[in-house]
């Protein structure tokens, strides 16, 4: 494989710490032209800072850089695109309001005394349109383009100038499984033609699919280092994981609970057009049921057709035995359920406002003097009922800001929120995303304790660690339908990833 | 190489520290918040206070203080419902030409069907702004600020062509601008401060004001928590076109006309007032109390540049300087509180 492409870069020993904590602790990589690098490992196993060194954006403490058989000191970002290094980012950056050609161009403007050539312009994007083989309208703002899409564009970006080596980092999260497809192609494409590819992704399917060697980072470790043909499911799993499988062990309290007749929640036979199909499940009060699958399958958006965010196109809802229509969130709280969404910042919370503020949102009607008159003092009881029921860390002082909270117990607010309003079936979209480790745990016994108040709880999550830990009953979804439904001991990650298929 | 971090001791328990175990009854409202923002501002006014009644001697007297009231009565009785419109992140550039225009419907209709029909009638033309922009913000879905920018343009224009550009005379009208109660204060400050005292009342005790402080700190959260968003924000320009209303009327009968000009550049002391306030133009933040202080403070400085006999034009100069201040300020706030 060594023949195939000149480049190389090599990765020896690099160490780095934030705050006195070292996250890389001598970590090697080798990338090589022609070839597919997958970087597995787990959230927070060190895959991003190392790569943020590789393209400049960090300066490793110790170790070294060797780029193209030359050795780097100091790399800093103007110098990594001077190797050829090119990072296409998790989140989208480009311009919404721009055409795709000028996109291609952005912040590269070919010109001539200042003055943009606006014909080089669209000959950029059309040659490197050209080599990816995608059609695409270059006037077209790229604001109007499907996620898929724009990812496209943004690789375009990355291509239009020579690449020698580039960087994914899990760009598969917002892609559809047909977008995915054709990205996979792309990247396949672009090693037959030479360059160095580092695919990040906690994916499994994804290093069968498309990597030819695999390096599985823990804990800023190396712990596996190979041909991707020559490992399995398994070893990669154990490598990923560790083999103190401690952390996704099931917690003692988790138990199939003590079912009465009628479930919190039911769906029957339900769809929504376009986003799943034929969705028939029951929440009991007092269980944890989660909806796994990858994003794409279906999941958040039964959430929010309960929740009604979505309407359902056929089948019915049940809330303790009500047949149910919702048209909104308004009347979805009505009903009884609360709903937690994934998107805590922009979603979920009132930043600027108290806690006990956040935390009363949703009951204030209920709290407050003939329905209207609410004071601080009512809200600063609600506050008091789940501060120390949560452990929630703050100043123990309703009015403290949510802003400066951390994450995680800016989520056992909004957890909270449901509490107070005693909603029976409480909807959490992927509940600990952007959590930091040590708070996932936490909210996993908030989310515990919720459902022994006898509260029926529905997780939809595409972290399959998520479902082990927190649920008594899984549903596996894949293409928006339930294609797998599991209990007990049978909730395994090896099982769920096998599931959710590949 | 992994000897700190090894498989030893799982990351996930390392770093938390246990549950606080402090007792939740000593948790006693404080307001060490709001108690800053509004400090500054009673310092400026009472710094203000201090220059001005050492360069002039008629400054403290109660009678030009109910001058200064009368004169920010107006704009004070606008800066309320406009105050609850900043917080819940809206805007109504319109209240000027509104009032306007409420002043010339009043005195045309009061000529030809009497006084009591011209009320009816002007309280309708409020309240019909107040709908419009609110439906063309909750339901068609233009931002305020443009919406109200455009009814701004529109309604200055429409006064003019009812008044046919002409200053309306209105005679048995002066009930509400000139007759005074007790401790001669006259009937227009009387309802402006039951105004600032209703919306005080509202966005500090109930759920209509908190959900106002829920929608502009975060309008989707808002919606996911069940607050009927839209709802609220069409109740709070109604409110807005009330109080518009009431001001015109208070206008019109202390002048005993409606002029096409009454409301020019209203909007812009409406808005310093507010933004002085403490309310915050990203939404969420700001109070009645703080807007009053806000508008106290530009009362007090055009009263005071008026005693030392300084040219009315530097009037606007010292208002313009003051918005810009004071959004600076927000802006810094703002940017503090990112920390």
């Amino acid at each position: 494989m060594d023949g195939h492409g000149s480049f190389r870069l090599e990765a020896r020993g690099v160490r780095k710490s934030f705050g006195g904590v070292e996250v890389l602790h001598g970590v090697d990589l080798d990338a090589v032209g022609g070839s597919v690098l997958a970087l597995l490992g787990e959230n927070g196993a060190g895959k991003s800072t190392l790569v943020k060194i590789i393209a400049g954006d960090y300066q490793p403490d110790e170790g070294a850089l060797t780029i193209a058989g030359e050795q780097v000191t100091s790399l800093d970002p103007l110098a990594a695109r001077r190797f050829g290094i090119r990072m296409i980012y998790q989140e989208l950056a480009d311009a919404p309001p721009l055409s795709v050609a000028e996109n291609i161009s952005l912040g590269r403007w070919p010109s001539r005394r200042g003055v943009i050539s606006w014909g080089a312009v669209r000959r950029r994007a059309q040659r490197v349109l050209e080599q990816l083989d995608v059609d695409l309208d270059l006037d077209a703002p790229v604001g109007s383009l499907r996620v898929g899409e724009r990812q496209v564009v943004e690789i375009a970006r990355a291509l239009s100038d020579e690449a020698r080596c580039l960087v994914l980092d899990e760009p598969t999260a917002a892609l559809s499984a047909p977008e995915v497809e054709r990205l996979f192609a792309f990247v396949r494409r672009l090693r037959d033609q030479g360059v160095a590819i580092i695919y990040i992704t906690h994916r499994l399917d994804e290093v069968r699919a498309l990597a030819d060697r695999v390096t599985v980072l823990r804990d800023g470790d190396v712990v596996l280092n190979g041909a991707s043909a020559d490992l399995d499911r398994r070893a990669l799993v154990s490598a990923m994981v560790g083999s103190s499988v401690g952390d996704v062990e099931r917690p003692e309290d988790v138990h199939e609970a003590e079912r009465s007749d009628t479930p919190a929640l039911r769906l029957r036979d339900a769809s929504v057009t376009g986003a799943f199909a034929d969705v028939d499940l029951a929440v009991y009060p007092g269980e944890v049921l989660t909806l796994y699958g990858k994003l794409g399958s279906g999941t958040t958006e039964v959430a929010a057709a309960v929740y009604g965010l979505r309407r359902l196109s056929t089948g019915t809802m049940e809330i303790e035995g009500r047949p149910t229509t919702v048209a909104g969130p308004n009347e979805a709280i009505r009903a009884g359920i609360g709903y937690l969404p994934a998107d805590r910042q922009r979603e979920g919370a009132f930043m600027v406002r108290s806690v006990a503020e956040n935390l009363s949102a949703p009951s204030w009607s209920r709290l407050a003097r003939y329905g209207v008159v609410i004071t601080r003092r009512l809200e600063a009881v609600a506050y008091r009922r789940w501060h120390d029921e949560l452990s929630i860390r703050s100043r123990n002082d309703p009015e403290q800001l949510l802003a400066t909270l951390s994450g995680g117990n800016q989520q056992k607010v909004l957890l909270g929120r449901w509490l107070e309003r005693r909603s029976q079936v409480l909807v959490l979209v992927e509940p600990t995303r952007g959590v930091d480790v040590g708070a996932r745990q936490e909210i996993y016994r908030s989310i515990r304790a919720l459902a022994s108040q006898g509260v029926g709880v529905l997780v939809s999550t595409s972290d399959y660690e998520e479902v082990v830990q927190v649920s008594d009953r899984a549903a596996v979804m894949a293409r928006g339908r339930i294609v797998a439904r599991l209990a007990g001991d049978d909730i395994t990650t090896a099982r769920l990833t096998q599931e959710a298929g590949g | 190489m992994s000897d700190i971090t090894g498989s030893v001791a799982p990351a996930a328990g390392g770093p938390a520290a246990p549950p606080t175990d402090m007792a939740a009854p000593q948790a006693r409202l404080r307001k060490r918040r709001q108690v800053p923002e509004l400090a500054a501002l009673v310092v400026v006014l009472l710094l203000l206070c201090a220059f001005f009644s050492i360069r002039s001697e008629f400054f403290l007297n109660w009678d030009n203080w109910l001058n200064i009231l009368v004169a920010v009565s107006i704009t004070g009785i606008i800066a309320a419902p406009a105050t609850m419109l900043i917080i819940a992140g809206q805007f109504d550039l319109s209240v000027g030409s509104a009032l306007t225009f409420c002043g010339i419907v009043m005195a045309y209709t009061a000529e030809r069907q009497g006084i009591l029909v011209a009320l009816l009638v002007t309280i309708l033309a409020g309240l019909l702004i107040g709908a419009l922009n609110g439906f063309l913000v909750t339901v068609v879905g233009v931002n305020a600020l443009i919406t109200t920018l455009g009814t701004l343009a529109a309604f200055a224009g429409l006064a003019r062509l009812i008044a046919d550009g002409q200053t309306l005379i209105l005679d048995d009208f002066g009930t509400l601008g000139t007759t005074r109660i007790f401790l001669r204060i006259p009937i227009g400050v009387l309802i402006f401060l039951a105004v600032v005292l209703l919306f005080y009342l509202a966005m500090r005790y109930t759920v209509f004001g908190r959900s106002m402080y829920a929608i502009g700190s975060n309008p989707v959260a808002a919606r996911l928590s069940g607050i009927r968003s839209n709802r609220l924000i069409f109740i709070a320009f109604l409110l807005s076109g009330l109080c518009v209303t009431l001001g015109a009327l208070i206008n019109v009968s202390q002048l005993g006309a409606a002029s096409t000009l009454a409301g020019n550049g209203l909007e812009l002391s409406v808005v310093t007032a507010v933004i002085l306030g403490g309310a915050s133009l990203a939404g969420g933040r700001g109070t009645i109390l703080g807007t009053m202080l806000g508008l106290l403070i530009i009362g007090v400085l055009n009263n005071g540049l008026v005693l030392m006999n300084i040219d009315a034009f530097w009037q606007d100069v010292a208002r313009g300087t003051l918005l810009i201040l004071a959004v600076s300020f927000d802006q810094l706030r703002l940017r503090l509180g990112s920390r």
